[in-house]
């Protein structure tokens, strides 16, 4: 029978008591007595449990495990031997000494709890944040949502050019002409609230975006790559509904609101904040999605309006599926408008709806918008 | 003056082991995104405390993970409101401010939103300190007792955001005020066992370890005036750089001496002092090595990285392929990830136990004949953890 000598607390006082202890294998009891304690104390090995990282090589404390309040389920004396032989074959022969306790209603509370917080959270994320910012963008005056816009603009100019002083923008006096008419046959018939602001930037990349306040800018990519005036005017046509929505100024205000909530849930773990910054990505494609729809139905209806045909609108989701399937490398377009064989289905269809159609610019300003960067 | 009355502090933690359970459980909490953070700072809590010793006694932390993580929930479900809602409305109004200011008052409203957005934090962030602690103590025992403190967290948030605008007001020479009230405020609902913890002593006699703050801003001040007196950009940055050092280490001093005086001036029940002796010095020293260690070991592993990076580069430049150069995205942002868990875990081996260590074996007991008086106190069933300060992000590493 092993024996060694040890600290005991009995739970009740601060007070130390010296003790004798002895491991009894063959009952599969820890023993242990002393002058102060009184009578002698039996641990059954079942029971004993070791304090989880502790370091080692020198005292390790022990403690028995009893169900009821505490939050480890443990008593509270604890027994301290000091590292020997009776320390090491307790360690090797008391059969639970790590394992963790749980409460039996442990389970049940951390499910309730999960789904209030994810219910919580997601609320916040997918309601009350997007209906905030609704009627945000709403009360927003409008210069202000311009000189936004303006800053998002100068930060896609210095992203896609990497020179903050870059002017991209292209000057030539019949193309932008060529631009105004076609503003002005998309919105001819649409009783506009913003007054659009439409730039066209010296990019070869194939895309176009709004900017809060109105804003529209096209890359001079999009122009060279769409098969006729009546593509340009159909993406034209889509942007002009994402402005009319207020598309960006609403999303600006509802990345405030969930950024921060975001980042809080993830935590400040190592590369937190990356997992943030995708996860808002995530967050943000779901509602582009949402918004994408809306653009292309506001799209549409500008094209029937104009009597300009779909088809070409359709011809240029032809293209960026092209694109997509050839697997080259992305145009930047993919992120925020998720081209799809049904949105060139729609506006397929949409075409053949259609009766009496006219291309958007006459042949003449076709070309003069296709030198607009020149 | 030492007798046989006095516990000394003890530490008995090694680099090892803390690092390797640092890199385990970081390593975890990247793998379940986050979600074992809270297992993780238990269990180096765990470690931490139980590597002090004293009288031969380790102290005991008894928190668990999964409280943790309950009252992370809780918190959560509180602070998304809030924070959402407080957030957003910020932002509208900030954004007229994205474009420059030009008058004077438009500064002015910026700087004001810009402190508004804080401010609404403030109370919360006291809140959630409070209440951090409250849990710590709870979830403390040495010899078996346990330690505790009384609720007070609203109060707490109130002193504290009160002393904070005078703090503000009197440009900081009031800070031992602050300081004083409100380390007593916890203090004096503080609980060994059945004994109380009382603190004694007076905010002014604070400004004694203010010295080194004063010599530096005078420092600071001085060099600067006469730089620009002189027009001498030397004795500019001279004076700038001294005065600026200066001021950091009597920053430390401060926390130094003030922690001094009020362990000095600390009893628990009626027979039970304390002496903490840390020194500025060794503590800067443990700072200044660690800092250096770290910046070796990362400097060694970015010069190897960078060179496999650039044959890597090179190669998939020739090969123009967009599925090779995601995977090395990829494989290039988990190795980020791994470095900042390294950095993590040499900092809390060569900086922070280090200094634990050195507050740990400066400290003395006296009295501890009296300690076997002492029962054991009622345990706090309920406590929802710190899912405040955990959800604020408060609390540093451990």
């Amino acid at each position: 029978m092993l024996e060694a000598a040890g600290i005991y607390f009995d739970g009740v006082s601060a007070a130390k008591h010296h003790v004798d202890v002895r491991l009894d294998e063959a009952t599969g009891y820890l023993s242990f007595e002393g002058q102060s304690i009184g009578a002698p104390q039996h641990w059954r090995l079942e029971e004993l449990r070791l304090l989880a990282d502790q370091p080692s090589g020198g005292w390790l404390t022990f403690t028995r495990h009893i169900s009821g309040d505490d939050e480890m389920l443990r008593h509270e004396a604890r027994l301290s031997l000091r590292d020997g032989v009776l320390n090491a074959r307790l360690r090797e022969f008391a059969p639970r000494l790590h394992k963790r306790d749980v409460n039996k209603g442990a389970g049940l509370r951390i499910v309730k709890l999960m789904g209030g917080a994810f219910a919580a959270v997601a609320l916040m994320l997918f309601v009350i944040l997007p209906a905030m910012a609704d009627t945000l963008a709403r009360f927003m005056p409008r210069d202000r949502e311009e000189q936004f816009g303006q800053v998002v603009i100068k930060q896609i100019s210095w992203f896609v050019s990497r020179d903050s002083d870059a002017d991209l923008s292209c000057k030539n006096d019949a193309g932008l002409a060529a631009l105004a008419k076609m503003e002005a046959r998309l919105t001819a018939n649409i009783d506009m609230e913003y007054e659009l602001n439409i730039q066209v930037f010296d990019h070869p990349m194939v895309n176009a975006f709004a900017a809060p306040g109105g804003q529209i800018v096209i890359m001079r990519g999009l122009i060279d790559e769409a098969k006729g005036a009546d593509a340009v005017a159909g993406v034209l046509a889509h942007e002009i509904g994402h402005v009319e929505h207020r598309d960006s100024t609403r999303n600006a205000l509802r990345a405030a609101g969930s950024a921060g909530l975001i980042s809080m849930v993830l935590g400040d773990f190592s590369g937190g904040a990356l997992a943030a910054i995708l996860a808002e990505q995530m967050l943000d494609a779901s509602y582009t999605r949402e918004a994408e729809a809306e653009a292309d139905k506001f799209a549409l209806e500008a094209l029937r309006n104009a009597g300009v045909s779909g088809t070409g609108f359709a011809s240029f989701f032809d293209y960026l599926l092209e694109q997509q399937s050839a697997a080259l490398e992305l145009p930047f377009y993919f992120m925020s408008h998720p081209p799809s064989q049904e949105r060139a289905d729609k506006a397929r269809a949409f075409a053949q709806k259609q009766t009496a159609t006219s291309s958007v610019l006459s042949a003449a300003d076709w070309k003069a918008l296709q030198g607009v960067c020149d | 003056m030492s007798t046989n009355n006095d516990i000394h502090g003890q530490y008995r933690g090694t680099r090892g082991e803390l690092f390797h359970l640092a890199i385990v459980t970081t390593i975890l909490t990247v793998i379940t995104l986050g979600i074992y953070r809270f297992w993780a700072k238990t269990r180096i809590r765990k470690y931490i405390w139980s590597s002090a010793v004293g009288d031969g006694d380790a102290f005991e932390y008894t928190g668990t993970g999964l409280e943790k993580f309950l009252g992370f929930l809780v918190a959560v479900v509180v602070l998304a409101i809030y924070l959402g809602v407080i957030q957003m409305v910020l932002f509208f109004f900030g954004l007229s401010f994205v474009a420059e200011p030009t008058t004077p008052a438009e500064v002015i409203m910026m700087m004001s939103l810009l402190y508004l957005n804080l401010l609404a934090l403030l109370p919360l962030i006291f809140y959630a300190a409070y209440r951090a602690r409250r849990y710590k103590m709870a979830r403390t025992r040495w010899r078996g007792v346990r330690f505790g403190m009384e609720q007070g967290a609203w109060g707490y948030a109130l002193r504290a955001s009160g002393y904070t605008i005078l703090m503000i007001v009197s440009i900081g020479l009031l800070a031992p005020l602050a300081n004083f009230k409100l380390e007593k405020y916890m203090i004096d609902r503080s609980w060994y066992g059945d004994a109380k913890f009382e603190q004694h002593g007076k905010w002014t006699k604070l400004y004694g370890a203010m010295k080194h703050i004063f010599i530096g801003l005078t420092v600071l001040s001085v060099g600067i005036g006469a730089g620009a007196a002189m027009e001498s950009e030397a004795m500019l940055a001279i004076g700038g750089v001294v005065g600026y050092v200066w001021l950091v280490v009597g920053g430390l001093y401060y926390r130094v001496h003030s922690m001094r005086y009020f362990f000095a001036n600390r009893t628990l029940g009626e027979d039970i002092a304390f002496k903490a002796e840390p020194r500025t010095w060794d503590l800067l020293k443990i700072a200044l090595i660690g800092g250096l260690i770290i910046g070796a070991i990362l400097l060694a592993i970015m010069a190897v990285g960078g060179l496999g990076m650039a044959g890597v580069m090179s190669m998939v430049a020739q090969s123009e392929s967009f599925a090779l150069m995601g995977l090395i995205g990829f494989v290039g942002a988990v190795l980020y990830v791994l470095l900042l868990v390294l950095v993590g875990a040499l900092t809390l081996v060569f900086i922070l136990q280090p200094m634990i260590n050195h507050f740990v074996t400066t400290f003395t007991v006296q009295g501890k004949d009296a300690l076997g008086d002492i029962s054991q106190r009622a345990a706090e069933t309920g406590v929802d953890a710190e899912g405040f300060a955990d959800a604020l992000d408060i609390g540093g590493a451990f």
